[in-house]
């Protein structure tokens, strides 16, 4: 049957991509209809239960920052945080909390059901309604049409998925879960390049079986850092620790033991893992000269005593699990609550998509999440949002949106993704973006949050609170900027106390600030001046001691900018630019470059070749009206 | 969208040909041009549009580097349509390096290859009929520019600078494993091994840099690589071109023992020769491994003069003789026959050349053409004057490309600006402890050393991590 309401968005999948795109949409006051093939299972945490971590917490905090749901998920669900780097200084700094996996699900679905303009259906989507080259709608697997402008494919491993324990396999979209095989089969139909990858997940424990006190225990951060911009961690519940064991000689032995039953190491998986996130397998293959690994032992929830052993991911037999948990020091008696495994899965080449994830085959359908290569929650959480928006955007039949590389980690994401592709799940690292000193956690909201509200997705509430906060920041610059210590009086015998080379001549505060050994709050103390809030007060002093770098990666933007302006027809014709080697055209036709900066990051691509491209550029435009070249 | 056009930075370079001309040209072009002249000239004043200063120019110490015409083109009515500033000083290659550099230093960055009429015609400077010679123009420039660069880093020059990077990439691994790896008990940060391992890179970086500044170890000119059998009279050869230029003969350190490197100069122009082992196949490992080496440098090269002894092979079996050479060559049009010891034959001595605007584009078309031939005799020195008119002439026309004075100019400014970044960085983390901030200094270090030595993506670096160090939680 036909489903009588119209959607302006239709996304497939609830999961951390699918949640955050339907949200985003309907934010956006598009009507949108969430697809999934449980509502149980809306905003599940199917690996690790964490959220945030290097490189990732940038990612949460910018999905926070254009109002999503998963910071916010997080603070009512996380019972132990902690900020990694705290002393490396403020860009790469990252927040990670342990988070209770009911909780988190919890919170996910009420946000999503308290949401307007966002409907909720369970049935798993078996294809889509096509018009010409268009997606238009969904069909259900008991054949309900849904008809709609756009549709957001959040499929995660669901696609083809392949669950592997030991030699054994059977075909799955997770534990417990059926897989998407009609609507894997339907995508493959189309011209999208698809290939396969693989992850894994380790064995669960049950807590009342773990001798605790053998191990290392590890608290939270004593002041608990809040994830969310616009919380106050009033929400957060309990804390509680998690717990540090290792592996030894006696573990690698039984692993060295199973491997002739491994399904990696006997060819039966042939989709390729992360690098970073190995199994215990590979682990003890590859670094055969360690002779121990730490093993962090997460709790799954309050409620729960399951338990999550982050470090011994693995597809071995289920006898050579038990072996391997049991000789590790407190884990001598654990039962096991359920067997780790492999899942391989399909995912489409993100090449094939624009920058904004809609494909560049069918207009009006996006791809978001696992589905596109990367892996974890949060990777998946902000392309949902991206996608999301995107659709929504189409809908209201506006022009697209993404952030570029300088502007965001979810900028420095796609446009890796899609300029490179990927061969292993893609995961963020701080070091893959080149604007790390200006990409931090504690700015997303300054980065993103106005752009978000031009957008609707930031309500009124977030808006003033924001809105509150920059002028703060503002004022306490210009004040810091305006206010100087004349060298010899009172303030300055004070500051001379502390630095090195005492006060020659007369210093603004902002200027004092930018000396290793002052910061904001031992001026604020000297001056007696301090009327601002703590995290105020962190962007002035952060803006001051990073003067020098931002201004010259501000530079560099600039120059940036001019080549991501320059648009390449999406039908430019390679082979007619003159000049460029085979080699250049050849990866040129592949990614088919949507801007001139894109294409300059194409790896094999010469400053030489981007000049040709420039000049054939020109050469058309010169020929034809501009409207031809900008599509 | 045109103002898009619009580069943001100040270019310059050298516009006339390297070697000892009567008077050399330094082009900058953008916006600080004219700064950057004030500057050099320590003049207040606005520069008189379109006027020939004459004027002296200054380093950095007060001391004169020179003196010449200083011409100021405002934008947009200039060469490539935004400011430009000529200078015109004496030719020889010390001054107008010193001028250069001087330049780069007050804040111009060196021109990409074609980069001037890039932007000539990107400024529509240039009409839409020169677009392909520009393109064309970028093209040949870039690959002789690389060539160039691959060639200045032959030898010991190569063996430094691979080893620095390699150090610097190392270094990197670590600091950025202990910034995004934060649990894995990797914090080299804190333990004291990175401001040992960076303390030893800016030592090796200064000794480089240092024996790169006196050109110890790189040097400029073209490149010829002579090609035959031994006895065709390849040493005849080379010390006939050697012998009539009483300037310099030098043997240049790194000579490998089957290639024989000799650095001359004809009439002020630098030309490196390289005498290779004959081509044959050859049962010998050693020999095979001459032979291998002898076709690294017969690929690098910008001229290769194969050598024949005329009294053996007739002219028509030339091709005949070795079609396995030339269809190993990758490019046929800088082959150059030179057909020797014409006083045993009849021969008369002198140069057939092919129409010059001629391009080979096959090995099927060399074989069935006449390939440029020189007739010569290296012992009595009939037709020598010819070869070296025509070697001239060949330098000449690679020269106004970008010769590897230029490529030796790049890379002395990439070393330099990875010293610059590698000293902050130090100071970054000895007195401050900013980690992040190191490592953004390693990064500008490896971006410009990879002009250089080619592209390091953070995917490279996260890959060196991985199979470095056991991540994964």
């Amino acid at each position: 049957m036909d489903y009588p309401k119209r959607y302006g968005v239709v996304v497939i999948g609830g999961g951390h991509a699918g949640c955050e795109a339907a949200l985003a949409s309907a934010r956006m006051g598009v009507e949108t209809l969430l697809l999934t093939h449980n509502i149980e299972t809306l905003g599940q945490m199917s690996c690790n239960p964490a959220i945030g971590g290097i490189g990732k917490s940038h990612l949460v905090k910018e999905i926070d920052a254009l109002g999503g749901v998963m910071a916010r998920a997080t603070d009512k669900a996380g019972i132990q945080y902690r900020v990694l780097n705290s002393r490396k200084g403020p860009a790469v700094r990252a927040t990670r909390a342990q988070a209770d996996r009911i909780l988190y699900k919890a919170a996910v679905r009420h946000t999503l059901e308290n949401q307007t303009c966002l409907d909720i259906f369970q049935q798993s989507a078996d294809d889509l309604i096509m018009e010409g080259e268009k997606a238009r709608g969904v069909i259900t697997n008991m054949g309900v049409r849904f008809h709609s402008d756009t549709v957001v494919i959040t499929a995660g491993t669901f696609l083809g998925g392949l669950i592997h324990i030991g030699l054994e396999s059977h075909s799955g979209g997770r534990a417990g879960d059926p897989p998407s095989i009609a609507l894997a089969q339907r995508l493959r139909e189309m011209p999208f390049r698809v290939d396969r990858l693989k992850t894994g997940t380790p064995p669960r424990i049950d807590a009342r079986s773990v001798d605790f006190s053998k191990m290392e225990e590890q608290p939270g951060d004593n002041i608990t850092p809040v994830m969310s911009f616009w919380g106050d961690g009033s929400d957060q519940p309990e804390q509680v620790s998690c717990y540090i064991t290792h592996t030894n000689e006696k573990t690698h032995d039984i692993i060295r033991a199973g491997l002739d039953r491994s399904p990696m190491y006997t060819g039966v998986i042939e989709g390729i893992g992360p690098r970073y996130c190995p199994s215990i397998e590979d682990k003890i293959h590859r670094f055969a000269d360690k002779n121990s690994h730490q093993i962090f032992i997460e709790p799954e929830g309050l409620t729960t005593h399951e338990l999550y052993p982050n470090g011994i991911s693995t597809s071995l037999p289920f006898d050579v699990q038990l072996d391997l948990v049991h000789s590790m020091v407190g884990l001598e008696n654990a039962h096991i609550t359920r067997p780790g495994y492999a899942i391989e899965y399909d995912y489409f080449n993100p090449q094939d998509l624009l920058h904004s994830l809609e494909t560049k085959f069918v207009e009006g359908l996006y791809f978001a999440g696992q589905i596109n290569g990367t892996t974890g929650y949060e990777e998946a959480g902000a392309q949902g949002l991206l996608a999301g928006l995107n659709a929504a955007l189409r809908s209201q039949e506006k022009e697209a949106w993404t952030p570029r590389r300088d502007e965001a980690y979810l900028g420095v994401l796609v446009d890796d993704l899609i300029s490179m592709g990927t061969k292993e799940p893609y995961r963020m690292f701080t070091s893959r973006a080149e604007y790390r000193l200006i990409l931090r956690e504690d700015n997303a909201d300054i980065r993103l949050t106005a752009k978000g509200r031009e957008l609707g997705l930031i309500n009124d509430t977030i808006w003033q609170q924001f809105s509150k906060k920059k002028e703060a920041i503002e004022q306490e610059t210009q004040r810091m900027k305006d206010t100087w210590v004349q060298p010899d009086t009172e303030t300055a015998n004070k500051l001379n106390e502390f630095i090195e080379r005492p006060l020659a001549r007369e210093y603004s505060l902002m200027e004092l600030m930018r000396r290793p050994e002052l910061d904001y709050k031992k001026i604020a103390e000297i001056t007696g001046e301090n009327s601002v809030t703590g995290v105020v007060a962190e962007q002035v002093e952060i803006a001051a001691k990073y003067e020098g770098y931002i201004s010259r990666q501000l530079d560099d933007i600039e120059k940036l900018k001019r080549n991501e302006s320059m648009k390449l027809p999406t039908d430019m014709d390679y082979d007619k630019v003159k000049g460029l080697s085979n080699e250049v055209k050849q990866k040129l036709v592949e990614c088919k470059p949507e801007t001139l900066g894109q294409a300059s990051r194409i790896q094999g691509v010469t400053p030489a070749a981007v000049s040709l491209l420039l000049v054939s550029l020109k050469k058309h435009r010169g020929a034809k009206p501009l409207a031809t070249v900008s599509k | 969208m045109n103002d898009v056009l619009h580069s943001t930075d100040t270019i310059a370079a050298q516009a006339t040909p390297a070697g000892r001309g009567g008077v050399g040209i330094i082009r900058i072009s953008g916006k600080k041009a004219n700064d950057i002249a004030l500057q050099l000239i320590q003049q207040q004043k606005y520069l008189q549009p379109r006027f020939a200063h004459f004027q002296k120019f200054y380093d950095n110490n007060q001391d004169v580097i020179d003196e010449g015409l200083v011409l100021f083109f405002p934008g947009p009515h200039s060469f490539t349509g935004e400011d430009v500033i000529e200078l015109q000083g004496h030719g020889g290659p010390v001054v107008i390096n010193s001028l250069l550099n001087r330049v780069l230093n007050l804040g111009a960055r060196m021109a990409n290859p074609g980069e001037f009429s890039e932007r000539a015609f990107l400024n529509d400077k240039l009409d839409l009929a020169q677009a392909e010679a520009i393109a064309d123009l970028i093209d040949s420039a870039s690959e002789q520019a690389a060539r160039c660069a691959i060639r200045s880093l032959n030898g010991a020059f190569s063996d430094h600078i691979n080893v620095l990077v390699e150090q610097v990439i190392n270094l990197r691994l670590y600091v950025e494993a202990a910034i995004d790896f934060p649990e894995e008990e990797i914090d080299f940060l804190a333990d004291g091994k990175v401001e040992g391992d960076l303390q030893s890179i800016i030592d090796q970086l200064d000794i480089v840099f240092k024996e790169a500044n006196r050109g110890v170890l790189l040097k400029e000119g073209m490149k010829v690589v002579l090609a035959g059998r031994p006895n065709a009279g390849k040493s005849s050869l080379l010390n006939a071109l050697a012998g009539r230029d009483t300037a310099i003969v030098t043997d240049i350190a790194g000579t490998t023992r089957d290639v024989l490197r000799e650095h001359i100069h004809i009439d002020g122009m630098p030309l490196h020769i390289t005498d290779t082992a004959g081509l044959r196949e050859s049962p010998d490992a050693i020999e095979k491994e001459g032979i291998r080496r002898a076709w690294t440098e017969i690929k690098d090269a910008d001229r290769v003069l194969l050598l024949v002894d005329a009294a053996d092979v007739q002219e028509s079996d030339i091709k005949t003789l070795w079609p396995d050479f030339f269809a190993e060559l990758p490019d046929l049009n800088k082959v150059i026959v030179v057909r020797n010891k014409i006083d045993k034959t009849d021969e008369r001595s002198g140069v057939s050349e092919l129409n010059s605007s001629h391009v080979i584009n096959d090995v099927n078309e060399a074989l069935s053409i006449e390939l440029p031939t020189i007739r010569l005799s290296a012992k009595h020195g009939e037709g020598v004057d010819e070869l070296r008119e025509y070697l001239k002439k060949a330098m000449g026309y690679q020269s106004a490309v970008e010769g590897g004075f230029t490529a030796r100019q790049r890379h002395l400014e990439a070393l330099k600006q990875a010293r610059y970044y590698l000293g902050i960085g130090q100071t970054q983390l000895t007195d401050n402890g900013a980690g992040e901030l190191l490592a953004e200094d390693l990064r500008m270090t490896q971006n410009h050393l990879s002009e250089i030595t080619g592209e390091f993506t953070p995917d490279d670096l996260l890959g060196r991590i991985f199979s470095s160090f056991c991540i994964g939680k």
